[in-house]
């Protein structure tokens, strides 16, 4: 099976790792613990707060369907990025910062590895599924509020499907396909 | 109506709606003219999918630009910043 390692597990990459369990070997990245208010829209739950987000997650794919994971729970820097990243057949940001995008970004341009970037509008207006080769990273504009409540999960749920299918496309054919998702339940092909 | 080669299909993301502009425009348009021919049909009602909304507001809004590849034609998306998928 061919490595994909996923960078960020919280609102859309908790979501992808699980739906993606089938159809790769994971690596997952992140360095945050899991808050009470996480396991409103993220795939972690109550027994996990204040534990490492991907030693959790990787406890509960173990515990769920017996499937081993590894877990790096390490902030992403530029640093260390040729030893966390490298190996990799394919990375998934699933990040919510621009500065830590701009390092996956800088790594995968550099070494040639295929990219697949998530983002998530605040107020969950849109979400964006989009190859490296096409992604504008968009930095957080003042004031502006992702789910902290767990309204928007289904929507999320919805964009990380989106993404786990383009990943699972390419890992099958090698073919690049990016999507734009809308809260209404339509998704546009890009 | 078929694009041509120096045109571009405009979608528009407003309001957690999205709609394409029935005319193409120039692919090479500056993106202050595309934010304002965008926010002009969304205040018109003129973009199918998109309600009319005499309150839009695309300042903070990005304009992406996909040439064309396969059988698609260029696309000028206008949408809201994304900079979210792992907090919560």
């Amino acid at each position: 099976m061919k490595k994909v390692t996923v960078v960020g597990v919280g609102a859309l990459g908790s979501h992808v790792v699980q739906l993606l369990r089938n159809d790769a070997t994971l690596k997952v990245i992140d360095h945050d613990r899991v808050e009470q208010k996480n396991t409103l829209s993220q795939f972690h739950a109550r027994n996990s707060v204040g534990k490492s987000k991907v030693q959790a997650l990787q406890q509960a794919v173990n515990f769920l369907w017996g499937i081993k994971i590894e877990a790096v729970p390490h902030k992403l820097v530029a640093d260390n990025a040729k030893q966390v990243l490298g190996g990799a057949d394919l990375i998934l940001d699933c990040l919510d910062n621009g500065d830590a995008r701009r390092v996956i970004q800088g790594f995968v341009r550099d070494q040639g590895v295929p990219c697949l970037h998530g983002a998530l509008a605040a107020d969950g207006q849109l979400g964006r599924v989009v190859w490296d080769e096409d992604f504008s990273i968009d930095d957080t504009t003042a004031g502006a509020a992702t789910c902290e409540d767990g309204e928007h999960l289904p929507f999320i749920g919805m964009t990380a499907s989106n993404m786990a299918r383009a990943a699972q496309e390419f890992l099958k054919s090698g073919k690049k396909i990016g999507f734009q998702v809308y809260p209404k339940g339509a998704s546009l092909k890009i | 109506m078929p694009i041509e080669a120096h045109e571009a299909r405009l979608n528009i993301t407003w309001a957690g709606q999205n709609g394409d502009l029935p005319d193409p425009i120039s692919y090479d348009a500056a993106d202050g003219d595309v934010l304002q021919w965008a926010s002009e049909a969304i205040r018109g009602g003129d973009v199918p999918g998109i309600d009319a909304d005499p309150n839009v507001d695309l300042q903070d809004f990005v304009v992406d630009r996909f040439a064309a590849k396969d059988d698609q034609p260029n696309k000028i998306l206008v949408r809201p910043k994304t900079p979210f998928g792992g907090r919560a």
